[in-house]
């Protein structure tokens, strides 16, 4: 059932889990997510750090 | 709180109070402007009270069993480091207010060093609450799982630990402090509040893979972020809100909080624009998700302007990823922060920029007007909805199996 102007969430509730199984599931797109992130982590920060060398020269 | 934020409003303008937000001492300011400093914090302590009173309330008429449920856990997280906060900030107002009157000296130092633990963790609050939020929201708009609430709940307990020692990064080129004490808060400490953060940023994006998965959407890797509701501002703020924060704000903050890094990047464009981020891209995209679900349920109204509301969502994040990256980019180039003229040109000393910083300055007003767009579109709608909406009569229809 939908309602307009209100959110689907609140008309049309995800359906509930049932009870007593066991809710174990892959993760696995989230663990692609997690290393997309950790590779745009350490590129920002060794880019700053090239940035600091090369501003902050020593010798 | 509205008479102090009016007092304070009226010292700045006024041309009382032209200290800016940190209002160092020895800069003195009108003793209204921080007497209405004063009088906000006690306003927002009072709020918290009652926020305390009403978790005494729901476990007295047992509106729950066992702990507190999970989303409130994350909300009373927020009261507590609120509470901190705002002791910070009387520890040093309440002293300096004396002080403007001439009846007390403050040591500057002194005053730096307090004042960080209200300047810093006042933000932290909010940072708080809108993981809570992204709980509640997961729960809501698609029957996320929480995957471990006990390691969830533990991340909470690291920000109310560790957080405010961040505030250590504001005095990182400070001569007050020594490099053991800067090292030890922002280079060990805070980063077990970065922990945290990097634990809520996994469980609940996983939480919603798991509901999805367990639900039947279970094609490829992303199936379940392609069949999420992205029509739903509810999910669409929640989705953004952790992109824009975690990837924008987290990386530039966690990377910021090295001391070396940080003498490159302190004074720039780049500072705003990582709070920018944090603050307005994450957290209060996450609250305007929040007010789509709260204008049916606790207010009992319509989302007026649904088409409207189903993109402002996007409408935001678009601008303000646009606003905060090229923020970022111009401060990399050295453009200064807290300067009306960062070309400096009533000084004797000649600074050139490179040509691209015209360009990404004018991309980033690009992006801050469509941003600006985005909150207006949010209030038409906020404050339509609730004063001029239709009622939802309703009732509810909320699944209690939804793993919040």
């Amino acid at each position: 059932m939908s309602f307009y102007g209100v959110p689907p969430g609140i008309t049309n509730p995800p359906a509930p889990l049932p009870e007593g199984e066991d809710h174990h599931e892959k993760t696995t797109g989230t663990l692609v997510l997690v290393f997309v992130f950790l590779a745009a982590f350490a590129i920002y920060y060794f880019v700053n750090w090239n940035l600091l060398a090369a501003l902050w020269q020593i010798g | 709180m509205v008479v102090g934020a009016l007092m304070v409003q009226w010292a700045m303008w006024s041309g009382r109070a032209d200290v800016m937000f940190t209002s160092y001492v020895p800069l003195k300011a009108h003793w209204s402007y921080y007497l209405g400093i004063i009088f906000f914090a006690v306003g927002a302590l009072v709020v918290v009270g009652l926020f305390f009173a009403a978790l005494v309330v729901a476990k007295r008429e047992r509106t729950y069993e066992g702990s507190i449920p999970l989303v409130t856990f994350g909300g009373l997280t927020a009261a507590i480091i609120a509470v901190v906060t705002l002791g910070h900030g009387a520890a040093i107002f309440v002293p300096t207010f004396l002080w403007s009157l001439g009846l007390i000296d403050v040591d500057p130092g002194v005053y730096r060093l307090v004042f960080w633990g209200l300047g810093h963790p006042a933000q932290q609050i909010n940072l708080a609450a809108m993981v809570a939020i992204w709980y509640m929201l997961a729960g809501l708009t698609v029957g996320g799982v929480v995957l471990n609430e006990k390691i969830s709940r533990a991340a909470f307990v690291l920000y109310i630990l560790f957080i405010n020692l961040a505030s250590a990064h504001h005095l990182l080129v400070d001569p007050i402090a020594g490099s053991a004490w800067k090292m030890w808060n922002t280079s060990y400490a805070m980063y077990l509040a970065v922990l945290a953060s990097m634990i809520h940023g996994f469980t609940i994006p996983a939480g919603i893979e798991v509901g999805q998965r367990l639900r039947g959407v279970t094609q490829g890797v992303f199936g379940w972020l392609r069949r999420a509701p992205w029509g739903d501002p509810g999910f669409s703020s929640l989705a953004l809100s952790i992109v824009v924060f975690g990837f924008v704000g987290g990386i530039t903050g966690v990377t910021f909080g090295t001391a070396q890094i940080n003498l490159i990047a302190h004074n720039t464009l780049r500072i705003p624009g990582h709070f920018h981020a944090t603050v307005v891209g994450g957290t209060a995209l996450a609250f305007m998700g929040a007010t789509y679900y709260l204008l049916p349920l606790i207010f009992r109204k319509q989302v007026a302007f649904w088409p409207l509301a189903r993109i402002q969502p996007y409408i935001f994040a678009l601008g303000m990823l646009v606003f905060t990256m090229t923020m970022t980019f111009a401060g990399t180039f050295g453009v200064p922060r807290r300067h009306w003229d960062i070309s400096f040109s009533s000084t004797v000393y000649d600074l050139q920029y490179s040509p691209a910083v015209d360009l990404i300055m004018g991309i980033m007003a690009v992006g801050g007007l469509i941003a600006a767009l985005g909150g207006l579109i949010y209030i038409v709608i906020t404050v339509w909805s609730v004063f001029l909406g239709r009622p939802f009569e309703m009732e509810s229809t909320l699944t209690t199996e939804g793993g919040v």
